[in-house]
């Protein structure tokens, strides 16, 4: 039987986090071989953060931090990551050539490095979609090499869906053109723009409940079916 | 209110890889976790900030998790804490890494509470217990819990020897936990 003293002295303020870290350390190490230290350190938590969630400021948090959260982890342990890719690859129905990403990415880049500092821009975006009233707002994921884009498909309760949108201005000749990803699976023309920074972008196509959307890089006439990997992409909404 | 057991089984999803279980969990909790990082950081855009690295945590440490060391609530709160914390100690501008001891005067708000995070009779009972500690035993609890405070900080700061700081935080824990732990 171990003849080490329990923390009980230093039990309460290790569970509040106002020990030094000298002490903090020795607490840390007994409760780790020490269930009856592990059982009264949960209890004095367990009380603690359940005052802390009364003491709380209640305010609502942003609208698309969910969603944000979710997608920043779905498929990262490799599981539905392979559908998404899967899934667009089987939309692009035209061979891309092997030179058209790189230019794109690099182009994509150099506009991001300066895009990814204005925060005035963030607030913008931020801004518009806090301000939706009443309707669905879903963020679609950007896709590497492009972290810093932000798109979210807005559903109002009455009214046409539409998109905001942070990103640069397209290339000249180039457009960003949305898309309806419906089981098929098909793509289906949803819009396009030559508007840079943040701007709204209403679909032209019908979305259906749980169909996808996704935003590509186009001619700036649009095209019949994405011809470049999607930069934005949700795939249910 | 969310069962604790169900709680555990989405933890436990969350460690599998399913980013799904780790929105459900944002929707029992995130409100509250946001209001903890609203209470500790200077403005939304820090507590945005901080919460999606604390849910990134989450991601990450689920596999860590032990039920016995505590519920999933705690479990979440106190990564948040933690993350706000560092976030102010790094990242925080120098006026915003100290938390003005009138700032954090009291452990609670007397904002409406979360009911589908504590029912309003159990948070009315909370208040109660809270309520009944000695005023200056309050401020500790708030200024290490909400500013993140060591005791031997909170005495330089509010000029009170450091074994009566440490009385007060030994006796306002000891209060709280023998008065909720009774009634669960």
């Amino acid at each position: 039987m171990s003849t080490e003293r329990h923390a009980t002295e230093d039990l309460p303020a290790y569970a509040l986090g106002a020990l030094g870290e000298a002490e903090r350390d020795i607490v840390a190490a007994h409760v780790d071989r020490c269930a009856q230290c592990t059982r009264d350190l949960a209890q004095f938590e367990d009380a603690l953060y359940e005052a802390a969630a009364i003491g709380a400021v209640q305010v609502e948090p942003p609208r698309d931090l969910r969603t944000r959260i979710v997608l920043r982890h779905r498929g990262a342990r490799g599981r539905e990551g392979a559908n998404w890719a899967a899934r667009i690859a089987e939309v692009l129905v035209r061979p891309v050539p092997l030179a058209v990403p790189a230019v794109l990415a690099l182009l994509l880049v150099v506009s991001f490095a300066i895009v990814g500092t204005n925060r005035q821009q963030i607030d913008t975006y931020e801004r518009t979609l806090a301000g939706v009233a009443a309707g669905r707002v879903v963020a679609l994921a950007p896709t590497s090499p492009n972290p810093d884009a932000r798109a979210a498909v807005v559903i109002p309760d009455q009214g046409r869906p539409y998109l905001v949108v942070r990103l640069p201005a397209p290339p000249s000749g180039k457009a960003w053109e949305a898309w309806v990803l419906q089981p098929g699976p098909k793509a289906i023309p949803a819009g396009t723009s030559t508007s840079g920074d943040v701007f709204v972008l209403f679909l032209t196509a019908q979305l259906g409940a749980g169909d996808g959307v996704a935003i590509t890089l186009e001619p700036v006439a649009g095209s019949q079916q994405p011809t470049t990997q999607p930069i934005l992409l949700v795939d249910r909404t | 209110m969310p069962d604790k057991a169900d709680d555990v089984r989405l933890v436990e999803r969350i460690a599998e890889g399913d980013a799904e279980a780790l929105g459900e969990l944002y929707d029992r909790y995130g409100r509250v976790a946001f209001g903890v990082l609203y209470r500790m950081l200077p403005g939304p855009e820090a507590a945005e900030e901080v919460a999606q690295d604390a849910f990134h945590s989450v991601w990450r440490q689920a596999r860590s998790y032990r039920a016995e060391r505590g519920s999933v609530r705690t479990w979440l709160l106190a990564i948040c804490r933690n993350a706000a914390i560092d976030w102010r100690r790094t990242r925080g501008k120098r006026t915003e890494r100290e938390v003005t001891i009138d700032a954090a005067a009291e452990l609670l708000s007397d904002a409406r509470v979360d009911e589908r995070v504590v029912s309003a009779m159990r948070a009315e009972r909370v208040r109660a217990v809270v309520r009944e500690l000695p005023l200056e035993q309050r401020q500790v609890l708030a200024l290490a819990f909400w500013g993140g405070y060591s005791q031997s900080e909170i005495a330089a700061r509010t000029n009170t020897p450091l074994g009566t700081v440490k009385s007060r935080v030994r006796l306002a824990m000891n209060k709280l936990r023998e008065r909720l732990e009774d009634e669960r």
